[in-house]
C-alpha cells in the first residue's frame, strides 16, 4: 500500500459480461474510475445501467470479466475467493437497500458479524459493536431483533455493521430506496457524519436530492461512464 | 470463537425447531440407545457370570482335578475328546499326590457324586437330586452353611457314619411340617440320618445346592459307589489367583510325575478352573459384540442420512444468510465449518439423548433382573465419538453446498 498516494480505488477498462445462453449481457463496458480517500461519491444512472454491477466489483463481491482494479494499491482482479473474503471483511463496508440483516440475530450480534470473521476476541467484539451502534445512535436498541426495529433503525444497524471493522470504503447501494423521505434524510445525516469523520463513501442512488450530499456524481449509462460531475450540475440536469 | 459461533447457531436452530430436531435425530438416538443398552447388559451379564455364576459353581481362586474335560465349548478337536475319553479314573492315590503337591492350599477337598437319584422319607420322595460323597472340608470349599442342625464332621468321615446334610428343597419336600433333623431318609437301599439342612441358595443356581444330599465320602464309597476306588473331583482353593496358578502347576507336575508321563505327552487328567466355563460365555459374548456394530451402524447410517437431508433443507432455506455472511467476510471454510458444527451439534445432541435413554434402560434392567447393569465409561466415549462422526459425515455434503455459494447469487436469492 502506498502512503503518499491517496487514491483508494482505481479501475481501468473494467468490464463485466453476463453470458445468458446465446446472449451476452454487457453490464459494464470499460469503466475507468479513480476515487480518493475521504471522497463522497454518488453513482447515478438509469435502471440497468450497471450501477450495482460496478458496486459489486468495487466491493469484491464479484470479479470482473476483464480490466484492472487496484484497491489501496493492491491489484484485486486476480485474487482468489479467500483473499476476496478477507478484503470484503477488512476494507469494505456494505450497506444494502434491503438491509440484509440476519433476522434471528440481535442488532448487536449483527454488528458483531464482521468482527467474528476478522477473528476478534469476543470481549473486544462486543465493545466495538456497541461503539458502532452508539455512533448510529442505536445503543439502546442493541438487543432488539431486526423485526423489532423500524426500517430506518434497521438501516442504521446495517451502517453500524458496515463501519465496525473500520473499512477503507463504505459502499451503499440505494440505502434509502426502501425508506420514506424523512427517514431517508435521517440516514443521509448519518452518512454525512461518517464522511466528516474521514470515511470514504460510494453511494448508488436514483434520487437527485440525495446526490446533494455527495462531492462528486458519476453517471452511468449502458455500462459506461457518461459523466463525472459536481452534484449541483446533475441536479439541474435531471428532471 | 468461530467454533463457538458455529455451535451457537446450531443450538439456536435446534431450539427453534425442537420437535423437528427430535424427529431428525431419531435414527441416531435409537442407534446410540441400543449401543449403550446392549453394552450395559452384556457387561452386566459378564460380571454376573464371572462373579456370581462361575464363583457359585467353581469358587474363586479354585481349581479342580477331574478325569476329563466336562465343559464343552465346541472348540475342542475330535482327537482331544477321544484322548480325554481314555483318561484313567481318579483314585485315592491321586488325592494323596495332589494333597502333597499343595501343602499350603487354603482348602482341599475331594468328592464323588451321582446325579438323578431319588431320596425318600416314608411316602414322600424327591427325584432328580444329586448325591455327593464329600471329604471333610467339602462344605467349606463350596461355602455352604447349614441353616439347621450341623454340617459334616471329620468324625462322620472317619467312622463312615450313615449321616446326611440335605438341601433346602429336599427338606421342604420330604418334611413339609416339622424338622428333618434326626429323621432317617432313604437313598436307594441305604438309610441315612439327617444331621443338617443348608441355607437355601435360591435363584437360578439354587438347583445345585438346594437339591443335593451330602454324605461322608467314606460312607458313599462303602454303601453306594459302584466303583469304590473312583474319585470324581479333587478341588484346591488358594488365597489368591497367583497362588492358585502356582498350586495348579505344582499339582500338574506331581500328577505327571506319579503317572510317569513323558515330557511332551498330554496330561491324562484334566485341570478345571472357572475359566473353562467362562470360555463358553465368552463365545456368546463375542457373537453379541460381532452383531452389535452391524445393528448400530445401520441405525446410525439411517440417522446420518436423515440429518443430511435436514441439513440440505436448512442450507436451501438460508442461502441469503450465507450471502450476507460472505459479503461480511466469511470465507468458504467459515461457512463450511458453520454447517459442520451445526450437523455435529445436532448429532451429538442425539447421541446424548441416546446415552441418557441407554442408561435409563440399563437402570431398568438392573432393577428388574439379577443382572448388575452399570454403563461402562468407555461406551459413553464411543457413543460420543460415533455421534461426532455421524454429524461430520452427514454434514459434509450440505456444508460443502453452502460454502461454495457465490456471494452475489446468494445475496439476491429470494
Ligand atoms: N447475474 C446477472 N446475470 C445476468 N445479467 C445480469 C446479472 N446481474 C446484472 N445483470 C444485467 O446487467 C445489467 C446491469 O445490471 P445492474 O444490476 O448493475 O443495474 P443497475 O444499474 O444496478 O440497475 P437498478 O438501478 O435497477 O438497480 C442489467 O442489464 C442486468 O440485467
Ligand atoms: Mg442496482
Amino acid at each position: 500500500m502506498s502512503v503518499d498516494n491517496d487514491i483508494v480505488i482505481q479501475t481501468h477498462d473494467l468490464k463485466k459480461h453476463y453470458v445468458m445462453g446465446s446472449e451476452t449481457v454487457r453490464a459494464l463496458r470499460g469503466v475507468d474510475v479513480s476515487i480518493e480517500r475521504n471522497e463522497y461519491i454518488a453513482i447515478m444512472g438509469p435502471s440497468g445501467s450497471g450501477k450495482s454491477t460496478l458496486m459489486n466489483l468495487i466491493g469484491c463481491l464479484d470479479t470482473p470479466t476483464s480490466g484492472e482494479y487496484v484497491l489501496n494499491g493492491q491489484p484485486v482482479q486476480d485474487l482468489d475467493d479467500d483473499d476476496l473474503a478477507r478484503i470484503r471483511n477488512r476494507e469494505i463496508g456494505f450497506v444494502f437497500q434491503t438491509f440484509n440483516l440476519l433476522p434471528r440475530a440481535s442488532a448487536l450480534h449483527n454488528v458483531e458479524l464482521p468482527l467474528i470473521y476478522a477473528g476478534v476476541s469476543s470481549r473486544e467484539r462486543i465493545e466495538r459493536a456497541k461503539g458502532a451502534l452508539e455512533q448510529v445512535d442505536l445503543a439502546d436498541r442493541m438487543h432488539h431483533k431486526p423485526n423489532e426495529l423500524s426500517g430506518g433503525q434497521r438501516q442504521r444497524v446495517a451502517i453500524a455493521r458496515a463501519l465496525v471493522n473500520q473499512p477503507s470504503i463504505i459502499l451503499a447501494d440505494e440505502p434509502t430506496g426502501n425508506l420514506d423521505s424523512v427517514t431517508s434524510e435521517e440516514i443521509m445525516t448519518v452518512f454525512d457524519a461518517l464522511h466528516d469523520d474521514g470515511q470514504t463513501i460510494i453511494m448508488v442512488t436514483h434520487e437527485p436530492h440525495i446526490t446533494a450530499h455527495a462531492e462528486r456524481v458519476i453517471t452511468l449509462r449502458d455500462g459506461m461512464i457518461e459523466s463525472h460531475d459536481a452534484p449541483r450540475t446533475v441536479r439541474a440536469e435531471t428532471v | 470463537m468461530r467454533i463457538l459461533e458455529g455451535i451457537r447457531i446450531a443450538l439456536q436452530q435446534i431450539w427453534a425447531h425442537k420437535l423437528k430436531s427430535v424427529f431428525t435425530l431419531i435414527g441416531v438416538i435409537i442407534g446410540i440407545t441400543f449401543l449403550i443398552a446392549v453394552i450395559t447388559i452384556v457387561e452386566g451379564m459378564n460380571r454376573y457370570v464371572q462373579d456370581d455364576f462361575a464363583g457359585a459353581i467353581f469358587g474363586i481362586n479354585t481349581f479342580s482335578v477331574v478325569r476329563r474335560n466336562q465343559v464343552q465349548t465346541g472348540s475342542e478337536s475330535q482327537e482331544h475328546r477321544r484322548r480325554q475319553a481314555r483318561n484313567p479314573y481318579l483314585t485315592m492315590r491321586d488325592v494323596e499326590v495332589v494333597r502333597r503337591a499343595v501343602p499350603d492350599a487354603w482348602r482341599f477337598s475331594y468328592s464323588v457324586d451321582r446325579g438323578f437319584s431319588q431320596v425318600s422319607y416314608n411316602e414322600r420322595s424327591r427325584k432328580n437330586i444329586r448325591v455327593i460323597g464329600g471329604s471333610d472340608g467339602y462344605e467349606a470349599m463350596q461355602g455352604w452353611e447349614v441353616a439347621e442342625g450341623r454340617g459334616m464332621s471329620p468324625l462322620d468321615e472317619r467312622k463312615s457314619l450313615k449321616v446326611a446334610v440335605i438341601g433346602a428343597d429336599i427338606a421342604e419336600r420330604l418334611f413339609p411340617n416339622g424338622s428333618p433333623i434326626g429323621k432317617r431318609i432313604r437313598l436307594g437301599s441305604t438309610r441315612l440320618e439327617v444331621v443338617g439342612v443348608w441355607e437355601r441358595q435360591g435363584g437360578l443356581l439354587g438347583v445345585i445346592r438346594d437339591a443335593s444330599v451330602l454324605v461322608p465320602i467314606s460312607t458313599f464309597r462303602e454303601t453306594m459307589a459302584w466303583q469304590r476306588n473312583r474319585i470324581e473331583e479333587i478341588t484346591v482353593k488358594a488365597r489368591s489367583i497367583e497362588e492358585m496358578q502356582a498350586s495348579m502347576l505344582e499339582a500338574e507336575a506331581a500328577l505327571r510325575r506319579d503317572r510317569k508321563l513323558r515330557p511332551g505327552e498330554d496330561n491324562n487328567f484334566w485341570l478345571q478352573t472357572s475359566s473353562d466355563l467362562l470360555g463358553a460365555w465368552e463365545k456368546i459374548n463375542k457373537i453379541l459384540f460381532v452383531a452389535l456394530p452391524g445393528l448400530v451402524s445401520i441405525s446410525l447410517v439411517v440417522g446420518g442420512i436423515v440429518i443430511m437431508n435436514i441439513m440440505l433443507l436448512s442450507v436451501a432455506g438460508r442461502i441469503r444468510e450465507i450471502g450476507i455472511r460472505k459479503a461480511l467476510g466469511a470465507r468458504r471454510q467459515d461457512i463450511l465449518f458453520q454447517f459442520l458444527a451445526e450437523s455435529s451439534t445436532l448429532s451429538l445432541a442425539g447421541a446424548a439423548i441416546g446415552i441418557g435413554l441407554g442408561i435409563g434402560l440399563g437402570k431398568t434392567v438392573d432393577a428388574l433382573t439379577p443382572l448388575p447393569a452399570s454403563v461402562p465409561m468407555w461406551s459413553i466415549v464411543v457413543s460420543l465419538v460415533l455421534g461426532l462422526v455421524v454429524g461430520v459425515g452427514s454434514g459434509i455434503y450440505p456444508a460443502y453446498r453452502a460454502a461454495k455459494q457465490d456471494p452475489i447469487v446468494a445475496l439476491r436469492y429470494e
